[in-house]
């Protein structure tokens, strides 16, 4: 089973239109990786649909790079009982 | 005596989201003025003074508080004197109760109070701890009132009673004339006694008002801007500024809007704004609403049947109506070119970004309408942001007592959101894998 940060970054991947290799846990969404303030709402859609979870949009939009968003989600299966 | 009207958290009460959200029911509109003033008026026909206290469901009663000199939701205001307690739904015209009449209960067919006549004697032997306790006290031991009490049953009776409720507020109004400014060349069709101007209202060269078919009232501070075309019966409230609008028949438009484009048959609240091209037609539409340029909503379908409203998000409602275009909650903001499908709610704080298709028939409350999905968007936290910018750029505040007050609303219409939100989420990653 794929890790926690092979899916965010597959997840990141295909809405940000990017190459997986290209995504590093360092790297900020915005910044690094081009995300337009939608293409944000759209990978908190889209963690919440990989990982079957409901997060706060507004903890959520807080998280600025890939890594924070591994273990951000990572927090939030655990609260909410879903296994990773 | 004291008149009681009374706005409880009902199944019924629902029929007028999302404009009953962040209001009493009686704060809604048909004409030229509010519900609650049709009701005053009425009793003011019959009894040269009486005192009004309100309740409204608890969620709302501080904000409501911040708008009213009068008692909200005090227990207090349920004894020491003869009672008349109306429902918000009763309809002022055909309520011709005798205010000294006899104690007496009439309910609907559901067994909801509409109203209570209750003589103070017999205050003693009902129970005024709250509301909720008098009005069940009162049913199962005061005599029934005969005869029927006209009600409004959902926010459409509204838009489709407006033009008839005009002409008789109009006649009510008793004004005509200009006392304000008009700048020649104005053509003025009808009679000009069907036409009233308000002092400080400034109507520019090249305005049409049309009342061939219906009375106008410009009211005070009003401007008016060439190439306007207002046929009656219209309403335009104070401060309002029309933009080279086609205002067709049958509008009821602010205070403080901002409309040009083409409406009709729209009732529209304060402090809205559709300040471009674009057609509204038998919509509702709430306060602090901005409607982005060309945004159009369809109030007629192509195969002539009757227009359904989905006020939960599942379950159609047949208005019986051939024409009935947008419910607009407050504070709902439109992007250039949306596009509402006939008899579309749009809840309230919603936030719509167009696909350039007409949207879903229910986007909820508090949603973000973005990518042709709803989303949680930025959450209710940059909605409020931007509802404390357009409120201060008008010189109103955004307190505390709304902000709990949305934060209810937002707690209340969140089932609804979080389905349409699992669906836009699942439409979304369709997408994206499609990629």
């Amino acid at each position: 089973m794929a890790t926690v940060q092979e899916r965010v970054v597959a997840v990141t991947a295909r809405v940000l239109q990017l190459d997986p290799s290209e995504i590093k846990p360092e790297y900020t969404f915005t910044v690094d990786l081009g995300a337009e303030s939608v293409q944000s709402v759209e990978l908190v859609a889209m963690f919440e649909e990989e990982f079957g979870i409901e997060m706060d949009e507004d903890a959520a939009l807080a998280v600025t790079n890939v890594g924070d968003a591994v273990a951000f989600i990572t927090k939030v299966c655990q609260e909410q009982g879903v296994e990773v | 005596m004291r008149l009681i009207l009374v706005d409880r958290l009902t199944e019924k009460r629902f029929h007028f989201y999302p404009l009953a959200l962040s209001r009493p029911v009686w704060e809604l509109r048909c004409g030229m003025t509010s519900l609650l003033d049709k009701l005053l008026d009425r009793l003011f026909d019959r009894l040269e003074t009486f005192e009004v206290a309100y309740f409204v469901p608890p969620y709302m009663a501080d904000a409501y508080r911040e708008s009213t000199s009068r008692s909200v939701n005090d227990p207090a205001s349920l004894r020491g004197d003869d009672l008349l307690v109306v429902d918000a739904r009763v309809k002022a015209a055909g309520f011709d109760v005798e205010p000294a009449g006899p104690s007496q209960v009439a309910v609907d067919a559901d067994g909801e109070v509409l109203y209570a006549q209750i003589a103070r004697a017999d205050l003693e032997k009902l129970n005024t701890e709250s509301i909720d306790a008098l009005l069940d006290s009162a049913k199962g031991l005061l005599p029934s009132a005969e005869g029927s009490v006209p009600v409004w049953s959902y926010t459409w009776d509204l838009i489709l009673a407006n033009p008839e409720q005009l002409v008789a507020d109009f006649a009510a109004a008793g004004r005509c004339g200009v006392e304000g400014t008009v700048e020649e060349p104005v053509a003025i069709r009808g009679s000009k006694k069907d036409v009233y101007v308000a002092p400080g209202a400034l109507i520019h060269p090249m305005v049409v008002l049309d009342a061939a078919a219906g009375p106008i009232y410009i009211d005070e501070d009003v401007e008016i801007h060439p190439f306007t075309r207002v046929e009656g019966p219209c309403y335009v409230g104070k401060k309002s500024i029309l933009l080279g609008a086609k205002c067709r028949e049958g509008n009821s438009i602010g205070p403080m809007c901002r409309i040009g484009g083409e409406v009709e048959e729209s009732i529209i609240h304060g402090y809205s704004n559709k300040y471009h091209d674009g057609f509204l037609g038998h919509a509702y539409v709430g306060e602090w609403v901005n409607l982005g340029a060309l945004t159009t909503n369809s109030d007629l379908k192509n195969d002539y049947s009757t227009v359904s409203v989905t006020l939960d998000g599942k379950q159609p409602v047949d208005t019986g109506s051939t024409k009935v275009g947008a419910l607009i909650g407050d504070h709902a903001k439109t992007s250039i070119g949306t596009l509402f499908n006939t008899g579309a709610y749009i809840g309230a704080m919603a936030l719509i970004a167009a696909t350039g298709k007409p949207l879903p028939k229910h986007i909820p409350s508090f949603a973000w309408f973005l990518e042709g999905v709803v989303t949680k968007g930025f959450g209710k936290g940059k909605l409020y942001e931007t509802a404390r910018t357009a409120m201060g750029r008008r010189g109103r505040e955004w307190t505390e007592a709304q902000e709990a007050m949305w934060n209810e609303v937002f707690n209340m219409t969140k089932p609804v959101r979080s389905e349409a939100v699992k669906r836009g989420r699942r439409l979304l990653a369709a997408g994206k894998f499609a990629h």
